[in-house]
Formats: structure tokens, C-alpha cells, sequence
């Protein structure tokens, strides 16, 4: 009874405590919280202590999320949502093709699709002389990997007895993911003779593509998980994955002591060509603008291409990598074909399903 | 100033909560009833977890300390874990089921956030060692292709846990569909229509000697029975092996079959129901959990911390002399597409595994009037309206027998369903529906016939199961069933599910004499049932 009762003083002690802080906070400027659907490639940057405070100090803004593919968060519950972040201008195009023009939205962030590997697979395909390198960088002929899927190569028949089955590249789900949607958009170009591909042409290229992916099985739905994954479970269970550049970029500069354990196990290829994934944060009201002004703050951005590599500024821009942890980083992203258009797209997306 | 004062009375006030919780039992929250618990103080997290984590309780324990948080864990099957995350996963703050698919698989409301890998392990055979060396497994690669032919010569029995509740039951399935399809690569809805695809695997599956619905009781019950081999977890295994070698038995022989072989990545995932207090303390957790010194302890369990190699301080856990090959790049098979494989874990449910034959003892007695009568109803509800089972992959199999039998302090009642049917299974359960408790309690009694009932079937055709549910305490008539025993002489397990006073202690005891294990049903009987039948 008489612990009960300390409880009982105890607790009316921390309401009244509470309600003094709660008091005292109503004096200093308000603070909204933004809520809305990222993908998850961009959680690290939207965590960053740094970048927190400076929206929380100048624009006076607490941002949460939800992470949700770039396409699944278009038909998601936006019930008290303020934004969506998804990683590609198709999907924005999607968002228009279901709710008509957002009410803003801004591009705030780049970043190339590339490849991620092991080197016994970059030795593998030196030897195939699919590789070239600029520098540090290493670019990996994309005509010449498509033909090795295509013909069904397995890892053996290159030399790489010790891995199980045939050479394919992992990939996110592209109907729900926006990675392995630039992924399918990228192949789709390149079995288009490295050029764009159109409507006219789609009829094509469709069941090649299809024959690629239907021989991929089960697909991550997450780009961060999927990077995660290749990280952890070693060369055999992901020899090769599809990813963004900024995710190694990122990896490199929050876990340095982590990184030097692996960078000379893992390579980062630029396709030939390959394509950009932009980053479009779309408001879905007020505080959702607010988000885009916040998020365009030139230390924002600076700090978006030194800790989580994105590029930003400029869509082709050269940033300056001497400056990064990480191993190979091209300093400009120059072979780069546009993706289809929204409407070939959304055909390539159904008929992956 | 202010902003100090601020601070100030924040961590007065959050000093006084802490205290209020710890000398003021009477305000704090509902009763601490999952299966384990860690930590005395601190923001409570709510794991349910893939039962191979049990072994880690030491561990979770100290982190749960340095992270000055307080954990409980509920153990369940990875699908079922899958399938609670697609239901709102409203009672629990963080998942850890055995691989990350069946997260990426279940998270339909996008609530998971900070899920990372704890360790990784391999699904792998484990065979009595001189067994695997008279079928020359010890030497070279072996195949999956290789092990089913010694299991269809009848050379090899085994256990593995259920593909549809448990993750290292469906790896190894999968890797058996691809070895009998000669595929390496995306299984298709149309490879499992195959004809002689289903011949073999229901052929595959008759050599399944036990099965369960989890990883760590699997190794339980084969180091308590007489067993050939087991597909478990690299971790498990080894963890057997301790045992066996502790008990002046053989070892088993681990086998990677290199065209059936997966990884399991135990991911610990947050659940995000929007309390940002429990975010922090379920990643200050985690933080413990991936420290250097707490990985260290965790590959000295026998899990691998990362995919190459395992650190010195360890290596004599890995033991070769058992085949242990940390050397050897684990390349594991691909996983269909999601719903592939949810196909074929649905047919391995319903048409590809051995039948199963049930034997519900289901206590009437005078206590279950009532609100036990009523949970009682509703929990066979689930197991046996066959459009309810298929939510949890519970339905019945092909050339299933279900058989009721109604006990008070006497056999009561015997129903049998007429057959496998939906139609079937539904008058079942009418027939149940319409009893009404009364009179004592003698679980022995009704044991005892279903052994009787039991022997009139040839049972190398079926996985048998007597299932038992009582809220009593029993005559002790433990004789009955023991004579029962005796004259039919089979080892059927009887596992039984405890429900308001029941004595786990009788039940504890028929459990060990007959392999089995006691399910507890005071807190949601429904559940219990669902979770013993993914035994069976």
C-alpha cells in the first residue's frame, strides 16, 4: 500500500514535471514534424544528425519516414503524409498518371545505377574483357554482360567453379522497387542497341527482358536491404547485385573501419552506359514544401555528396571525389542513354509483375 | 538558461519515471508472459524471434542489460512470423525471424525500419557420421541429388522442420524441388504442376521421419530419439554435436549440398508503431548486439559473424573433423519469386507431405463450462473450417485422418472425419460443436484409446499425433495409458496443450515418455492449437 502510494506521488511528480517542459517549450519556435514514404537508399542521408539539425534549426522542421518502394509508396496510405521521396521521375510521372500535378515537386537528388561485385568475379570478367578502367574507376561493358545472361553462361563456364548456377545480376523487385526499375529500364536500353527504348520498338524487347528477369526468383523489395545483403552473405550468395553509386559512396564515409575490411573484396562498376536515378521529393502539402526548401540548403546538399553520395546541383555535374573514402568513384558520370518514357515504362513494369 | 533548466527537468523527470516503474509494481503493465524475458528495467521490447535464437538468451540477456533496456522474446516459426508482420504485427516492437525474405515477404505496411543481420548460418544435413561415410558422403561435393537417392533406396531416414512454419523446413524444400527439376534457377507455378515433380517429392517426403515446427526443438528431438540425419542449421547442428560428443555418442557429419544449399541471415527488424522511445531502445539493442565483443560471442555459439572465414579466437567451435568447411564459399540456391513459392508451400501442405493423422483428446469435463467451452469451440474452429486453416497453411493434406475423441473422467464421445474433405472436416467440428462439458477428468483414459484407435492403421503411411487438451488435474491413472502403450507398442507423440488449471507436470511427463512437448493454452488457446498442428 505504501509503495502504491510513493507511485502515486511519483507519478503526479513527472506530470507536473512534464507540464513544465511542455510549458517552457511553447515559447520557442514551433516545430512541425514532417511524415512521408522514402525509399530506403536514402535513410542514412535522412538520419544524418547533421542534416536533422539544420532543418530542425532553419527551417524548423523534425523529419520521420516510412520506408516504401519508389512505385509501391504511390498507391500507399498517405493518410497524414506529407511527402514522398521516391528515386526516379518515372514514378512522379506515376503519381501524375494517378492524382493529377502535385502540388510541388523538386528534384533533390543523383545518383548512377551501377553494379557492385566481388573481385574473383571483376578477375572473371576482365578475362571475358568486358571490363575497362578510367583511373580508379572501372566501367563494365553492359552488350557484353546481357550476351553472358542471355546465353545462359553459368559461373563455371568463365572460371568460377566455386559459385552455383548461372551468371545474373540481383536486383530489387523493379514493379516495387525503384533500383531494379532503373535496372530493367537500363537493360531495356541496351537491348535497344544502347539507345533509348521507344513504344515502337517495346514489342521486342519485352520478352527478352522477361526471360531475364523470370530467371531471377525471388527479388528484394528494398535497395538498402539488397546492399546490405551483398555485404554481409559474401560473393556466394550475391556475386553480382544492382545498386546505386551512392551507396557505397555512403557506406565508405559512415563505416570507415567497416570499409577497410572489405574494399579489397568489393568493386563498384559503372555500366556502359548507364543511367541516372533522380531523386524527386514530391509535397503533398504545405510542410511538404517546406521539406523541399530545407532540403536544397546548400550545406544539405554538400553534405548529401560527401557522407551519402549523392550528386547534386547540376543533373550531369562533376564532383570532386579525391576527397571520398571510397575506392573507384568516377569523378563524372558521362555515358549516360535517358530512360524510356513513363508510358514504355509502365508497360516494361506490368508485364515484370 | 532555459534550455538547461530543460534538460534539467527532463532527466529529473525521466529518473523519476524510471524509479516509479521499479518500486511501484502495482502502476506498471500487464504481466510479463512471453517465453523469455532479459533485463529488469528500461523501455520494454517486444521480439518475436525464430526459435534457433533460444540459444542466444545468454547473450540477449547481457546486451539487454548494457543497452538498459528490458526484451521479451516470443518464439515462432519464420513463415509464421511472416504472416503475424502481414497482420499488423500489433503486439510486438521488433522481428527476428531466421532469414530476411520473409521479412521483405510479410512487411506488406511498410513498418519495418533498421533491420540488419545478426549472424548467418547455412541449411545443411546433418547425418550420423558413419552412416555418411558408408554412402560416401565424407568425401567430395555431395548433391541434393545425391541424398535423395540413398533416401528413395530406403538407405537414410530424416527429420526437417515443416516447410510451412518454420524457414530451414522451406529452404530445404526448395532445394528439393530444383534437385528433382534439374533446374538451377526460377521455378515456375508451371514446374510445380509437374507430374512426376510431385510423385517425387511426395516420395521424398514419406522419408520424413518427424517433423516440427521448429528449428531448435528439432535438434531436441533428435538427440532424444533414434534418428539418421536431420536438415537443420549449420549452428544447430554443431550445437548437437557438443552434445552428442558431451554424451560419448557419434557426431554428425555436416553436408553442404552445393545444388540445394541456402543462408539463413537472422535479420533483427524494428516494428515501427510510431513511439519513437522504443525506436531508441530497440536500436541501442541492436548496437549491443553487432558490438565487436557481443559478435565475438555470438560465433562462439557456432554462428558465422561474416561470409569469410571464422576468426581465431573461434575456429575450434568449426570443428572439420565433423565437416565443418568455413574455407568453402557458401553459394547458396535462388529463392523463387514470392508467389512461387508461396504456391509451393501451400501444396507442400496440402498434397506433397506424408498425411498426417490427428487424434484430437479434447477435455469436456464440467470445468471447461463456459468461457472454456467457448474458447475450446473457436480454437477447432480454426484448425478444422478448412477456409480458416489456409490463412495459417494449417489445411488438411491428402489422406489426412482426424479423429475426436470427446473425455471427461471417461472416453465420452469418438467422431472421425469421414475423409480429407472440406465437407467433412466441417461436420467434424459441428459434431464437437454440439457437446456439452460435464463430469471429471482422466486424460489417461483418453490417451490410452487413442493409442488403441491408432494401431488400427498402418502407420508408416502417416505422421501420426495424438493432441491433448485438458484444464485439469487428472485421477492418476497413469497406468492405463502406460498398459496402452504396451499393448500397441508405437511411439506416437502426445503433445498436449494446457488450458486453465491444468497440471503441466502429468502432461510434462507423457510428453517425455513419447517425444513430444507441452504447448500452453492459457493465454490463447487458439494459438496453441495452431502451433501443434504445424508439428503435424
Amino acid at each position: 500500500m505504501k509503495k502504491k502510494i510513493i507511485g502515486l506521488v511519483l507519478l503526479i511528480l513527472v506530470m507536473a514535471a512534464v507540464a513544465i517542459i511542455y510549458f517552457l517549450q511553447g515559447s520557442r519556435p514551433r516545430i512541425s514534424t514532417v511524415d512521408g514514404y522514402t525509399g530506403g537508399e536514402k535513410i542514412g542521408f535522412l538520419e544524418d544528425e547533421e542534416v536533422r539539425s539544420i532543418l530542425e534549426e532553419r527551417y524548423g522542421l523534425d523529419v520521420d519516414y516510412a520506408r516504401a518502394g519508389s512505385l509501391d509508396m504511390m498507391t500507399a496510405d498517405m493518410d497524414g503524409m506529407d511527402y514522398l521521396f521516391p528515386s526516379s521521375t518515372i514514378a512522379e510521372e506515376y503519381y501524375e498518371d494517378l492524382y493529377g500535378s502535385p502540388d510541388q515537386s523538386e528534384i533533390i537528388l543523383n545518383t548512377p545505377i551501377v553494379l557492385y561485385t566481388h573481385q574473383i568475379v571483376l578477375d572473371a570478367f576482365e578475362k571475358q574483357g568486358l571490363i575497362t578502367t578510367d583511373g580508379t574507376a572501372s566501367y563494365i561493358d553492359m552488350a557484353g554482360l546481357v550476351e553472358l545472361i542471355q546465353k545462359g553462361t553459368s559461373w563455371a563456364d568463365i572460371g568460377l567453379s566455386e559459385l552455383y548456377g548461372n551468371i545474373s545480376v540481383d536486383t530489387t523487385d523493379p514493379s516495387s522497387s525503384n533500383s531494379g526499375n532503373m535496372f530493367a529500364a537500363l537493360l531495356a536500353n541496351v537491348l535497344n542497341r544502347g539507345t533509348t527504348l521507344t513504344a515502337e520498338n517495346l514489342p521486342s524487347i519485352l520478352p527478352q527482358l522477361q526471360d531475364i528477369f523470370g530467371k531471377l526468383g525471388y527479388m528484394e523489395t528494398s535497395s538498402s536491404d539488397l546492399f546490405s545483403q551483398f555485404l554481409r552473405m559474401g560473393v556466394g550468395a550475391k556475386p553480382i547485385i544492382a545498386g546505386y553509386e551512392s551507396q557505397m559512396i555512403e557506406y565508405a564515409a559512415l563505416y570507415p573501419d567497416e570499409y577497410d575490411a572489405i574494399r579489397d573484396d568489393v568493386v563498384m562498376l559503372y555500366p556502359t552506359p548507364t543511367v541516372w536515378s533522380t531523386h524527386v521529393l514530391i509535397a503533398l502539402d504545405d510542410n511538404g514544401r517546406q521539406l523541399i526548401t530545407g532540403l536544397l540548403d546548400e550545406d544539405i546538399q554538400n553534405i548529401a555528396w560527401q557522407k551519402h553520395g549523392f550528386r547534386t546541383g547540376n543533373y550531369s555535374s562533376i564532383s570532386d571525389s579525391s576527397s571520398l573514402k571510397a575506392d573507384g568513384v568516377a569523378p563524372s558520370i558521362t555515358q549516360v542513354t535517358q530512360v524510356p518514357s513513363y508510358d514504355v515504362m509502365k508497360v516494361i513494369i506490368e508485364q515484370l509483375k | 538558461m532555459k534550455k538547461k533548466f530543460t534538460v534539467f527537468l527532463l532527466i529529473f523527470s525521466v529518473l523519476l519515471t524510471a524509479a516509479g516503474c521499479s518500486i511501484s509494481p502495482g502502476t506498471s503493465e500487464q504481466p510479463d508472459d512471453s517465453a523469455f524475458s532479459a533485463g529488469n528495467s528500461g523501455t520494454i521490447i517486444r521480439i518475436l524471434s525464430g526459435s534457433e535464437n533460444q540459444e542466444l538468451e545468454d547473450i540477449i540477456s547481457d546486451c539487454a542489460a548494457q543497452a538498459g533496456v528490458r526484451v521479451e522474446m516470443d518464439y515462432k516459426g519464420s513463415v509464421d512470423i511472416m504472416r503475424e508482420l502481414q497482420g499488423g504485427a500489433e503486439d510486438y516492437d521488433a522481428v527476428w525471424p531466421a532469414s530476411s525474405i520473409w521479412v521483405s515477404m510479410g512487411d506488406d505496411h511498410h513498418l519495418i525500419k533498421h533491420s540488419q543481420s545478426i549472424s548467418i548460418t547455412p541449411v545443411v544435413f546433418g547425418i550420423r557420421q558413419s552412416l555418411a561415410r558408408d554412402l560416401g558422403f565424407t568425401e567430395g561435393d555431395v548433391s541434393v541429388k545425391d541424398i535423395l537417392t540413398v533416401i528413395q533406396n530406403g538407405q537414410m531416414t530424416f527429420c526437417m522442420t515443416s516447410a510451412t512454419q518454420s524457414n530451414s523446413g522451406a529452404s530445404a524444400y526448395i532445394g528439393f524441388l530444383y534437385a528433382l527439376l534439374g533446374k538451377q534457377e526460377g521455378l515456375t507455378a508451371q514446374d510445380l504442376e509437374n507430374e512426376q515433380l510431385r510423385t517425387q517429392i511426395r516420395d521424398l517426403l514419406s522419408g520424413v521421419e518427424r517433423s516440427s515446427g521448429s528449428s531448435d526443438w528439432l535438434k531436441d528431438l533428435f538427440l532424444n530419439g533414434n534418428y539418421d540425419a536431420m536438415v537443420n542449421y549449420e549452428c544447430l547442428i554443431i550445437d548437437a554435436n557438443q552434445q552428442l560428443i558431451a554424451r560419448g555418442e557419434e557426431p554428425l557429419q555436416v553436408i553442404y549440398p552445393y545444388d540445394g544449399l541456402s543462408i539463413a541471415d537472422s535479420p533483427l527488424g524494428y516494428v515501427d508503431h510510431g513511439d519513437s522511445g522504443k525506436e531508441d531502445a530497440f536500436l541501442a539493442f541492436q548496437e549491443q548486439l553487432l558490438s565487436p565483443e557481443t559478435q565475438q560471442a555470438i560465433e562462439a555459439t557456432g554462428r558465422r559473424i561474416t561470409a569469410s572465414g571464422v576468426s581465431e579466437a573461434n575456429r575450434d567451435v568449426f570443428d572439420p573433423d565433423w565437416g565443418i568447411d568455413t574455407e568453402r564459399i557458401l553459394s547458396p540456391i535462388q529463392m523463387p519469386e514470392a508467389g512461387v513459392l508461396m504456391d509451393a508451400l501451400n501444396m507442400y501442405q496440402t498434397s506433397f507431405k506424408k498425411p498426417s493423422l490427428n487424434i484430437y483428446c479434447l477435455d469436456f469435463s464440467g470445468s471447461m463450462s463456459g468461457e472454456g467451452e467457448e474458447q475450446l469451440k473457436e480454437a477447432m474452429s480454426q484448425i478444422l473450417i478448412q477456409e480458416n486453416a489456409a490463412e495459417n497453411f494449417l489445411q488438411a493434406n491428402e489422406g489426412e485422418v482426424n479423429i475426436v475423441i470427446i473425455f471427461n473422467s471417461d472416453v465420452v464421445d469418438v467422431f472421425t472425419a469421414a475423409d480429407d474433405s472440406d465437407t467433412a472436416l466441417q461436420t467434424l467440428y459441428d459434431q464437437i460443436s454440439a457437446c456439452s462439458p460435464g463430469g471429471g477428468t482422466d486424460i489417461y483414459a483418453a490417451a490410452a484409446e487413442a493409442y488403441r484407435l491408432a494401431a488400427g492403421y498402418d502407420l508408416s503411411e502417416y505422421t501420426p499425433a495424438v493432441i491433448l487438451m485438458t484444464d485439469g488435474q487428472s485421477r492418476n491413472n497413469h497406468h492405463t495409458f502406460q498398459d496402452a502403450v504396451q499393448e500397441y507398442g508405437s511411439d506416437i507423440p502426445v503433445f498436449s496443450i494446457t488450458f486453465g488449471d491444468a497440471d503441466p507436470s502429468q502432461l510434462e511427463e507423457l510428453a517425455d515418455e513419447t517425444d513430444a512437448r507441452v504447448f500452453d493454452g492459457t493465454k490463447d488457446l487458439t494459438e496453441a492449437f495452431r502451433s501443434v498442428k504445424g508439428y503435424n
